[in-house]
């Protein structure tokens, strides 16, 4: 793991001592103290740290108003609360404005530090699937269509924006668990899908869901892949896939979807083209609490 | 099916709706159909992996939708199924999902769930499982469907 670089903001400089010290002495790189909402931003601004321990009551705007002021600069800096007060209420306050960690003072030195790395490690694992998911994606599926008909697929540009999409017929929808949980669409035209029918069973298929089944198992057999690719880079994703859901019919809406990150393109394929949208979420286990 | 499979999704409705302020929820039928489901407008779908896997399909009409998500927005008019109503109705299902696999793991049956995906329109849905278990509930005197299509029981 990358070393954590730190910054403390606590109004009491005896806090900030102590706490500066034990987290030196635990490996991390303390790169400075800041006691108010004044100083917190200047010191985010200027040192850019990797995280901040914060403080919950400061004189004028509390831990969680800094907190918020902060992630308005940098969404991307982590915040572990360390204050003396912790109750049912402020914590769930403190998830709300993306607190990522809570540890109560007196503070234990081993446990804030392992607070801290598996904080850390959560977010350079999120950061590692951010990076490979779609490659892997993309790889899958063009050797499913390798393997099935003997042409690969071509990708176009691809696009990370979160808006509803209209199904251009027929959808297949996967959910997917693990250390991250999150949802793989392929979607298709009626007409893509008969040209890959006709191809697989040399024929018309005969109903629906004779349509549906060939489209499910290609989405299933690529879906499956993808999860198993990605978790051979890392065992720690554990990542499943659930069984397709096919959705069709004259008017389809994928409405916006609540995830941290998500990747879409157009496969142009020898049948037609195929729309593929992955996303996954931050799961609740990133939130890391010494209760 | 198992009855152990399909109460923990009948308390869950009767647990969080309530939280959210509604109260007025009554059980409906509950019958076994095939795998293709024609939906009310909105379905909401989540996959379960665990000791069971399958997926969760909540069936829901713009109108039941709108009214619960108004109350879950402190009263706020619903005039259109809008993106923040969507993005409540999401969550509703991912809270009900969740408390149900809560349940279950009282019972020793460990489920994940996957993320909600939404959809709208005029459309049908084919489950993965041959035969679908529907839930009907009823809130505030509109049907609110909870579809269980469940592969396999590991």
């Amino acid at each position: 793991m990358k070393n954590c670089k730190i910054v403390v903001i606590d109004d009491s400089m005896f806090s900030v001592a102590m706490l500066s010290e034990m987290l030196t002495n635990q490996g991390f790189e303390v790169l400075g103290s800041a006691n108010n909402l004044e100083e917190a931003l200047e010191a985010v601004r200027t040192l850019k740290p990797d995280l901040v321990t914060m403080d919950m009551t400061m004189p004028g705007a509390d831990g969680l108003e800094v907190t918020k002021a902060i992630h308005i600069m940098d969404p991307n800096v982590k915040v572990v609360v360390v204050s003396s007060m912790m109750d049912d209420e402020i914590v769930k306050k403190a998830k709300k404005v993306n607190v990522s960690g809570y540890v109560q003072k007196p503070v234990d030195a081993e446990e804030l530090a392992l607070i801290i790395n598996r904080v850390m490690a959560d977010e350079e694992l999120f950061k590692e699937l951010e990076e490979i998911y779609y490659t892997v994606v993309k790889e899958t599926l063009t050797d499913t269509f390798n393997k099935f008909f003997k042409a690969v697929p071509t990708f176009g540009d691809e696009n990370n924006s979160n808006n509803e999409q209209v199904s251009h017929g027929i959808s297949v929808v996967m959910g997917i668990t693990g250390k991250y949980v999150g949802r793989i669409i392929f979607d298709t035209s009626n007409e893509t899908v008969t040209n890959i029918a006709v191809k697989l069973l040399g024929r018309e298929p005969k109903n629906t869901q004779e349509m549906i089944n060939i489209l499910a198992e290609i989405a299933n057999i690529a879906a499956g892949n993808t999860c198993s690719m990605l978790n051979r880079k890392d065992k720690l994703l554990g990542l499943r896939v659930a069984p397709p859901t096919i959705v069709h019919g004259e008017s389809l809406i994928i409405s916006k979807s609540d995830l941290d990150t998500i990747t879409s393109s157009k496969a142009t394929t020898a049948f037609g083209d195929l729309y593929v949208n992955v996303g996954f979420k931050r799961g609740e286990g990133e939130w890391t609490t010494s209760i | 099916m198992d009855d152990k499979y399909i109460k923990p999704f009948v308390d869950s409705v009767l647990t969080v709706l309530p939280q959210l302020g509604i109260t007025d929820i009554q059980l409906g039928r509950i019958y076994e159909r095939g795998r293709n489901l024609e939906t009310p407008g909105i379905i909401v779908i989540l996959g379960l992996i665990g000791d069971i896997r399958g997926n969760v399909i909540y069936g829901i009409t713009e109108e039941c939708a709108s009214g619960i998500a108004s109350v879950m927005l402190m009263g706020m008019e619903i005039p259109s199924f809008d993106e923040m109503a969507q993005s409540a109705i999401s969550e509703l299902t991912n809270m009900l999902t969740a408390n149900a696999s809560t349940e279950f793991a009282g019972v020793g049956v460990n489920i994940d769930i996957s993320t909600p995906t939404l959809m709208t329109g005029k459309f049908s849905a084919t489950a993965s499982s041959e035969k679908v278990v529907t839930i009907e509930m009823i809130v505030n005197g509109q049907t609110f469907e909870i579809n269980l299509a469940i592969d396999k029981i590991c």
